[in-house]
């Protein structure tokens, strides 16, 4: 039996089939968003079920997660990405504890008991200096791509002190300091730990480790080092962060066919 | 008349109207169609899902009439007193004088949230120095200015000291205007030393004798001034009088309470109750028609539970409330989302705690004014949190914010840290704005969360 978790991220959207009965990941992929959250997520599960030569009546289950969950009409149920992202996590690291999630438009940290189950969460989705536009904004400056800046950020010797308060403020301060000749590379180390300091303002002191980065921003090389900086603890990358949620969708699509069952 | 408890639009509750008139519905002088309110300008009430009983339909309709009722009260006579930054103490004295009643100029914070801004009192905060870095009782400088909202009354009463920093400058620029205040303190309520005489408030707080006297004096002086702009002795007798009045309402709304919290299947949304709660600070300016729609209230809730009706399924999360909020829909979105109240603290909990009997009156006052949650600690208001939350099962507890309302800004992390400790329950600190429609699926994510966390401790 097969079933589907798709997650509905405002910037890109992830869709994990999982074979239920092994729970074998059977096929992922991602795409960006767009205006029809719908038919973008149509569009790529269908993809991934025609890599898998399969017919859309072979996925017992789709559970939706994500910012437009609720706008995928397809799916059978929804799940906020609070509780898939714990799900997602604890089943590729059985041990953690926390998990900070850093995605193009929000930011999450998830407080997990011992038992994997969400004890209490904190969300930052009303300021883009804790998420993914930052580094957005950043590389649209810099005229450059996301992929780029992972590489610059590691050729930095002193990262540049940005205001890590508001992304519109901290943009002329970009300017002002590549007016002032600051190398680029110093510029994006620099915004990488802003979007990490305002990630560790919103964790506060309780933090339990195993702590665990994931999101589309984990993936940009440079975030987990500076994420560690700013939490002074040690940070771990799950294999795929960007698919955490979606797994976790399709992890909870699986349970709830056996409980109906 | 009676149908199945449901949650209704307000264009639902016009054909509701319709049928209950045709049945035969009594209504009180200030009754009428729901609908008629948003021609008035409370275009927020088409945003909002309500309790479809006449009792609930009484409740808003004295809500929403309250700016005619204090204008009406002018035109008949009456003295009209503003009790500002208090929450349920100087309105107990200012009702027990004859031909009396009292408003709560604070209330005006909501103008602009059930108007949609469409009122000019923010913008005319703004012009005289209190901007959006304020908390939105802002509003209430704009309301005395225009005039619209509220008769000038006939005496002004203010309390300073431990009350919001936020509130008193608002205050003091009003009386920079040209509007006379009688200020009067209140002090912070402090934890009693070692050997300190000390007396236990209601509300399971204590605090020392020296501090009761103090707020005693403080009260004294705003009976006299009561008297002499009322043109009649304010003596012990009639403040008893008024007190057990004040009980009769405040046991009232306890008995509600309980009800709604412990009933298997909730008798009564969120939003309904928030309100009940909110006319025991100051009877929406009748203290008699307050008694009557808990009456009424208390009626309908009681005849659901014994039919065995409710609203929400029976597996709805039972969330524990801190805070009001600034805009309404929050109450909605908790039961979309697929939880239900089981408990609350509105900041006013003091307002809902009877006041002694069994003491003279001018110290039952004082004691229920120190009881104020906002004149003590945050750790003291954590404490009464977890012990009511304990007592009413909470599965979880939401912390609500209003921007730039906080009365300590680290409240919401103190709060968490105690129920966790002592509950383990899972906390969500939730800020809503005056309007929310734009965050509304960031809201909704967050409750849906909470309560996803409370189904996964149930399954465990």
């Amino acid at each position: 039996m097969i079933c589907a978790g798709i997650d509905g991220g405002s910037r890109a959207i992830k869709i994990v089939l999982l074979d239920a009965d092994t729970q074998q990941i059977l096929a992922s992929g991602a795409c960006d968003q767009g205006i029809d959250h719908n038919a973008l997520a149509a569009q790529l599960f269908d993809d991934l079920l025609q890599r898998l030569d399969l017919p859309r009546q072979a996925v017992a289950h789709i559970v939706a997660t994500g910012y437009t969950r609720n706008g995928i009409r397809f799916a059978d149920t929804t799940v906020t990405e609070i509780t898939c992202h714990a799900v997602g996590v604890r089943r590729l690291m059985p041990h953690a504890m926390t998990i900070i999630e850093v995605g193009g438009q929000d930011s999450k940290l998830l407080r997990l008991d011992t038992n994997g189950f969400v004890r209490d969460f904190a969300m930052n989705d009303r300021c883009a200096a804790g998420t993914g536009r930052f580094l957005e904004v950043l590389a649209t400056r810099l005229n450059t791509s996301l992929s780029a800046l992972g590489d610059l950020a590691a050729r930095s010797a002193h990262p540049a002190s940005i205001s890590s308060t508001c992304v519109v403020f901290a943009e002329s301060e970009i300017i002002g300091l590549l007016a002032s000749g600051t190398p680029c590379e110093d510029i994006v180390a620099g915004v990488q730990l802003a979007i990490a300091q305002r990630v560790a303002a919103m964790a506060g002191r309780e933090l339990i480790d195993p702590i665990i980065f994931t999101g589309g921003v984990a993936l940009v090389p440079g975030m987990r080092q500076a994420m560690e900086q700013a939490i002074a603890h040690p940070v771990t990358l799950p294999p795929h962060p960007q698919l955490t949620g979606a797994l976790g969708a399709a992890i909870l699509a699986a349970r709830e066919v056996k409980v109906g069952s | 008349m009676n149908q199945p408890p449901a949650q209704i639009t307000l264009h639902q509750w016009r054909q509701r109207y319709h049928d209950l008139c045709a049945a035969g519905l009594r209504q009180p002088p200030y009754g009428g169609p729901l609908q008629r309110h948003v021609a008035d300008g409370d275009y927020r009430l088409l945003k909002l899902r309500f309790d479809n009983s006449p009792a609930a339909l009484r409740l808003w309709n004295l809500l929403l009439t309250e700016e005619s009722r204090l204008f009406a009260a002018r035109d008949q006579g009456k003295n009209i007193i503003g009790t500002m930054k208090d929450l349920g103490t100087v309105p107990v004295m200012a009702y027990s004088l004859p031909n009396t009643i009292a408003f709560y100029p604070d209330g005006a914070w909501w103008v602009p949230c059930i108007m949609v801004k469409s009122t000019r009192d923010l913008s005319i905060a703004d012009t005289h120095g209190i901007d959006e870095s304020f908390c939105p009782v802002r509003a209430m400088l704009g309301a005395f200015i225009t005039g619209q909202h509220f008769p000038p009354p006939d005496l002004l009463i203010c309390s300073v000291g431990a009350t919001c920093d936020d509130f008193s400058a608002i205050a003091q620029r009003l009386s920079s205007l040209g509007w006379p205040i009688l200020w009067w303190e209140i002090p912070a309520r402090r934890r009693p030393d070692p050997d300190e005489p000390a007396i236990h408030l209601p509300g399971l707080f204590h605090a020392p004798l020296s501090q009761v006297a103090f707020v005693k004096a403080e009260l004294m002086r705003i009976r006299d001034a009561l008297a002499s702009v009322c043109g009649h002795p304010l003596d012990d007798a009639m403040l008893s009088e008024g007190i057990k009045a004040a009980n009769r309402a405040r046991r009232m709304l306890r008995q509600l309470r309980r009800l709604v919290f412990t009933a298997p299947r909730c008798p009564l949304p969120a939003l309904e109750l928030l309100i009940a709660e909110m006319l025991a600070i100051h009877y929406c300016s009748d203290r008699e028609e307050t008694l009557a729609v808990y009456q009424d209230l208390l009626h309908e809730v009681s005849r659901r539970i014994s039919s065995n009706q409710g609203l929400f399924s029976p597996d709805a999360a039972r969330i524990f409330w801190v805070n009001p909020v600034a805009d309404l829909r929050a109450m909605n979105l908790l039961e979309d989302c697929g939880g239900r109240l089981c408990g609350t603290e509105f900041l006013f909990c003091h307002a809902i705690d009877e006041i002694p009997e069994n003491v003279p009156p001018m110290d039952a006052l004082a004691m229920m004014a120190l009881a104020d949650p906002m004149v003590g600690s945050a750790s003291d208001r954590a404490e009464r949190i977890c012990h009511d939350a304990s007592q009413l099962g909470a599965e979880a507890v939401l912390i609500s914010r209003i921007p730039g309302a906080s009365h300590c800004a680290l409240e919401g992390g103190l709060f968490r840290e105690m129920i966790q400790k002592r509950l383990g329950l899972p906390v969500l600190e939730l800020e809503v704005p005056p309007l929310c429609d734009a965050l509304e699926p960031a809201l909704r994510t967050r409750i849906q969360a909470l309560v996803e966390s409370v189904s996964q401790r149930r399954a465990r």
